[in-house]
């Protein structure tokens, strides 16, 4: 190096090249220009030098993964990048045949792969490798939390030169952020390697679950290992994705210079249970927050799923989760932190709050006005004793099947920009409803509930809560089973009284009468003897960015009045003509929804573009009028209805249902199972010829009962043979999703 | 740190007061870049159709004006403009093109040009440090120079990608680059290794076959020089059909060979074998219904139509080597010497 390290040696240079200059000697300052670019010169080659050194330590070990008989229909193939679309990388990892690779190269129905051993270069001609490098094997072990897959082959196939190559691992904790990361793949070439170089660029992502590199990590060099600069293993390169609590496939990232690799230490703690034969899946705790943010919001517990590890440990409701495996917790992120390393059956720790502070409301999107209103609260709250309590949670691989619970009632209207807290109004019942059973009747207001005693739980038997919003009495009821009671303290006229409501199983199919059983939208009632029609205008929601906004048609009606929305997407013909939008106005004013009408961008077929408008749309619609979060449902007819689908899943949790009219789910929906906060209404209508045994068709009907399966509320939309679309009825559901 | 920052100032000082750094062999990455980049032109041509494009990069081969760069859409223009490292501007025309490399030679009229030596050196091995330079995303909108990355080369294997739903016909090697250069503009930018030598030049954005992820490679220089060597000569004629168009000639049935698969129902289906014709080619080598099949002539196959495909592909007369998953193992089938295409029923 030029920069010698001693002082006197520094000031000489220093001295010298002062000197050196004032003289313009020439001569001096060509030497010193050498020694500056044949230093740099000399390090660029020596690091090129032993990056090929460090594959060449491990690339015996590294092999080509193929998948075999896997067909397109069981993968996911909405992704870019395809799993197992084409040949990945795995590595040796010990004597006896084992190889780890991912689950991308593996996935969950294949139970065998095809490894190809390295070959050398002059023998054989890239993709023509001979019969003995190709071995069929099986798969032994999964680790679903990290995406790995170990495989065996018959451990004679492994010769002398790949086992020494079985890579030397490095501790997690020698790891620096900026020391060389070498990623090595065999997907291309089956003789040489593939290289990316780059640095490691953190020690601990994916929530705890991996380390991170900016070399270039793809299909190509998924299950491969990541290498330092003397050829020894920081990880297994895996398509983790960055920020989800769940797995999916990770795989959106690939060549962006954020790659991950699961390390050494985690891979060598579960390699026994894999080699065992064991599935490690992520451990599942069971709970729902009653904030959005993770990252702002703190842990406490809206919903608490019914036999799950938290419900089993008794775990509540409005519980506040400040501790975990002995690590304090003040946000959901740092809980989830803690938990995401964690496999179902591991125990953990948890430390939890518990105080008649109530059933917080769902935080808002004006935290600072939440805030003001806190403050405004009476004094017991703050003064009320709280208790800390420890408890010990197994956690589990899945819980239970869940299916939305109901009372039967409907609450009043509310949305997030003028919600007080306070207790819920039934506006109506639902007619033969456990509530409407129990003689709850519009008008009651429900100030408290008494939850069922939680599973081992005897301290807080008899309990009441009270209620603040519509979304906590959600939470609430979410975590009850079907079959369970909850105590409603209602007051009605003055007086108090607590009824006893058993909780049934959400309707699937919408009533005959459904129209007639609810209130109708107060303010169009406001002008007697007016036609409902004009009780609606037709806008456009204009926003920046969208070249063609969409038509939306608004019931008349003050602008703080919570509007419930419904999206429908028709059949793909370009813009929306504002004589289609007319046929929807008496249905808007009648139950109180805008109702948003996007056109396709392409006057054939509805695309992904489409998608962005739409979202774009809700958030105009939103910041104009009230909305009312727990109303908002898309749906769309023939390939609309399909496309509905997709645009609910890209609004997420917040588009409460979804109605196909004449049209299946998309080809590549996949269909999770329900869960708290996440379930979804779903109707299918068909305008064919139906009879009273098969009111749907048979592919939608298979769909119908996959989602049925799934969790979901999954029923029919009447659709009259070859009529007109049921827009009062769809309306009058939209008002219905409100269904508690 | 101070004091090292000062001695970095006196010595660039001392750099800058030396005159010709380009006769000091080892040049730095930054003079490496600075060589090469003389050598890369900005080319301006067609575009503005379906959002394409109307921009790429060119090489220069000659001291006369030749220009090597990808054939493509952008050259269909009457009006096709080569910008130097310096800014100047010079009018092109187009000489030829091979089709089969899609590669293109444009003229301008210039003397004294840098320019790379195009030769046919032996592949650089993988994990050797690149640079690549190229007119990406037409960013260098001014006179300004073209846009320089690193990385690395990642690998060196035959080119197996698609454009949309077209398999390219190039089936030469080509370098993988640990590099992100499959972005607009970039095709027919100049890829050099840290000593400054011309190894590649980008392609054209395409995607793998197999996985559909984006490939970042470069067409290497021998296969340039023939390229080139050959339009200059007029020995490549661009109306001559593709080898690949030959190759998908008529397909062949694997009835022929007793074979039968599965109906082709998914866009993957998985090639099973559905039954074999008793007293068959297929029956003699030991294949048998539900076998797997896995690879052909070695070559893994993943679906129903890649089987089909690697059969076609095949000559008449080539040996059929079939290797099939069958309860966890790998067998092997012989089945003889492909017969002759039938005609399409």
């Amino acid at each position: 190096m030029i920069h010698p390290h001693s002082w006197p040696l520094r000031l000489l240079l220093w001295l010298f090249m002062v000197t050196a200059a004032s003289l313009s000697l020439v001569s001096a300052s060509i030497v010193c220009v050498s020694i500056v670019s044949a230093a740099t010169e000399d390090l660029a080659f020596e690091e090129e030098a032993a990056i090929r050194a460090a594959v060449e330590r491990v690339a015996p070990s590294v092999v080509r993964i193929e998948t075999a008989g896997v067909s397109e229909a069981s993968l996911a193939s909405s992704a870019e990048a395809m799993p197992a679309s084409g040949p990945s990388t795995g590595v040796i990892v010990a004597e006896g045949g084992w190889i780890l690779a991912t689950s991308f190269a593996v996935p969950q129905d294949a139970s065998e792969a095809i490894v190809v051993l390295p070959a050398p270069k002059q023998e054989t001609p890239p993709g023509q490798e001979n019969a003995a490098q190709r071995w069929v094997a099986r798969v032994v072990g999964r680790d679903l939390a990290r995406g790995l897959v170990l495989l065996r082959i018959d451990e004679a196939a492994l010769n002398q030169a790949a086992l020494t190559a079985i890579p030397e691992w490095v501790p997690r904790g020698e790891l620096a952020v900026g020391q060389w990361t070498i990623a090595v793949g065999r997907a291309w070439d089956g003789a040489t390697p593939s290289v990316a170089v780059g640095i490691l660029s953190a020690t601990n992502r994916s929530w705890g679950r991996s380390v991170q590199t900016d070399a270039s990590i793809s299909p190509a060099n998924y299950g491969g290992p990541l290498v330092d600069i003397q050829g020894r293993a920081i990880g297994i390169l895996a398509p983790l994705p960055a920020d989800t609590a769940g797995m999916n496939l990770g795989t959106e990232l690939y060549d962006s210079g954020i790659g991950f690799a699961v390390p050494f230490d985690d891979v060598a703690r579960v390699l026994p249970r894999l080699k065992n034969g064991e599935t490690l899946a992520p451990g599942v705790l069971g709970i729902g927050y009653s904030a959005r943010d993770p990252f702002t919001g703190e842990a406490r517990i809206a919903t608490c799923r019914s036999g799950s590890p938290a419900a089993k440990a008794g775990l509540r409701t409005g519980d506040l989760i400040v501790a975990a495996d002995g690590r304090p917790v003040t946000r959901i992120a740092e809980l989830r932190h803690a938990l995401a390393p964690h496999y179902a059956g591991d125990r953990v720790s948890l430390t939890v709050e518990r105080g008649p502070i109530g059933v917080p409301r769902r935080d808002g999107d004006t935290p600072q006005q939440d805030g003001a209103t806190n403050q405004g609260e009476p004094a017991p709250q703050q003064s009320a004793p709280t208790s800390r309590i420890d408890v010990q949670v197994e956690l589990v691989a899945s819980l239970p099947r869940w299916r939305r619970p109901m009372l039967g009632i409907v609450p009043a209207r509310s949305s997030t920009r003028n919600d007080r807290p306070g207790p819920v109004t039934v506006a109506w019942v639902w007619a033969g409803s456990p509530a409407a059973k129990a003689g709850i009747v519009a008008g009651d207001q429900i100030e408290a509930v008494v939850p069922p005693v939680a599973e081992g739980d005897t301290a807080g038997a008899g309990d009441s809560v009270p209620v603040e919003s519509a979304a906590a009495l959600t939470g609430l009821v979410a975590g009850t089973e079907v079959g369970r009671s909850i105590g409603l303290v209602i007051s009605r006229g003055g007086q108090q009284q607590t009824i006893p409501v058993e909780l049934a199983a959400m309707p699937a199919d919408l009533p005959a009468d459904l129209v007639e059983q609810m209130p109708a939208f107060a303010p169009a009632q406001a002008g007697p003897g007016l036609p409902l029609a004009d009780a609606a205008t037709i806008e456009r929601l204009e926003a920046a960015e969208v070249a063609q906004p969409p038509l939306v048609v608004l019931p008349t009606a003050p602008a703080q009045e919570p509007l419930g929305v419904l999206i429908f997407l028709d059949l793909p013909r370009g813009p929306v003509a504002e004589s289609q939008a007319a046929e929807w106005k008496a249905a808007a004013a009648r139950h109180g929804v805008a109702v948003i009408l996007p056109g396709s961008t392409d006057s054939q077929r509805w695309g992904r573009e489409d998608i962005a408008g739409i979202k774009r749309a809700v958030a105009t619609l939103a910041a104009k009028r009230a909305i009312d979060p727990a109303r908002i449902a898309v749906a769309g007819r023939g390939a609309g209805g399909a496309f509905a689908w997709l645009v609910a899943e890209a609004l997420g949790p917040v588009a409460r249902g979804v109605a196909l009219v004449d049209s299946s789910l998309p080809r590549q929906a996949t269909v999770e199972p329900s869960e708290p906060g996440r379930s979804r209404w779903v109707l299918f209508g068909s305008s064919a010829e139906a009879t009273a045994a098969a009111p749907l068709p048979a592919r939608v009907e298979v769909d119908r009962r996959r989602l049925d399966e799934a969790g979901f509320a999954a029923g029919t939309l009447p659709v009259e043979h070859g009529g007109q679309l049921p827009t009062t009825v769809l309306a009058a559901w939209v008002e219905a999703l409100g269904l508690l | 740190m101070i004091r090292r920052a000062i001695i970095a100032v006196v010595i660039g000082f001392l750099a800058g007061g030396a005159g010709d750094r380009g006769r000091v062999d080892a040049a730095s990455p930054q003079e490496t870049i600075a060589g090469a980049a003389r050598k890369v032109v900005k080319i301006h041509g067609a575009g503005g159709v379906r959002g394409l494009e109307a921009y790429q990069t060119g090489i220069l081969v000659s001291p006369t004006g030749h220009v090597v760069t990808v054939m493509s859409t952008v050259l269909d223009a009457d009006e096709l403009d080569c910008v130097l490292d310096d800014g100047r501007r010079y009018r092109a025309s187009l000489l030829g093109v091979d089709p089969q490399r899609e590669l293109a030679v444009l003229s301008i009229e210039a003397e004294e040009l840098p320019a790379f030596t195009l030769a046919a050196p032996d592949p650089v091995p993988v994990g050797t440090r690149i640079f690549a330079l190229s007119n990406l995303f037409g960013v260098a909108v001014g006179d300004e120079r073209v846009s320089a990355q690193h990385g690395v080369v990642s690998a060196f294997v035959p080119l197996e990608a698609r454009r949309g739903s077209y398999e390219v016909p190039y089936r030469g090697d080509v370098y993988i680059l640990d590099c992100t250069t499959n972005n607009p503009g970039s095709p027919g930018g100049a890829v050099v290794d840290w000593r400054g030598r011309l190894i590649g030049m980008l392609g054209k954005e395409l995607r793998a076959s197999g996985s559909g992820i984006w490939l970042n490679y470069a067409i290497p220089a021998a296969s340039l020089a023939s390229g080139y060597a050959d339009i200059i000569s007029g020995t490549t004629s661009s109306d001559t059909e593709s080898p690949s168009n030959e190759i998908m000639g008529p397909g062949f049935d694997p009835a022929a060979l007793g074979l039968v698969l599965v109906p082709d129902l998914l866009d993957r289906t998985p090639p099973f074998i559905e039954t074999v014709a008793a007293d068959s080619p297929a029956a003699r080598s030991g294949l048998r219904a539900d076998d797997l099949v896995i690879a052909v002539g070695g070559r893994s196959v993943a679906s129903r139509a890649a089987v089909q495909q690697a059969l076609s592909s095949l000559a008449e007369g080539d040996a059929v080597r079939l290797s099939v998953v069958r309860g966890g193992a790998i067998v092997d089938c012989n089945l003889g010497p492909r017969p002759a295409a039938g005609r399409k029923r």
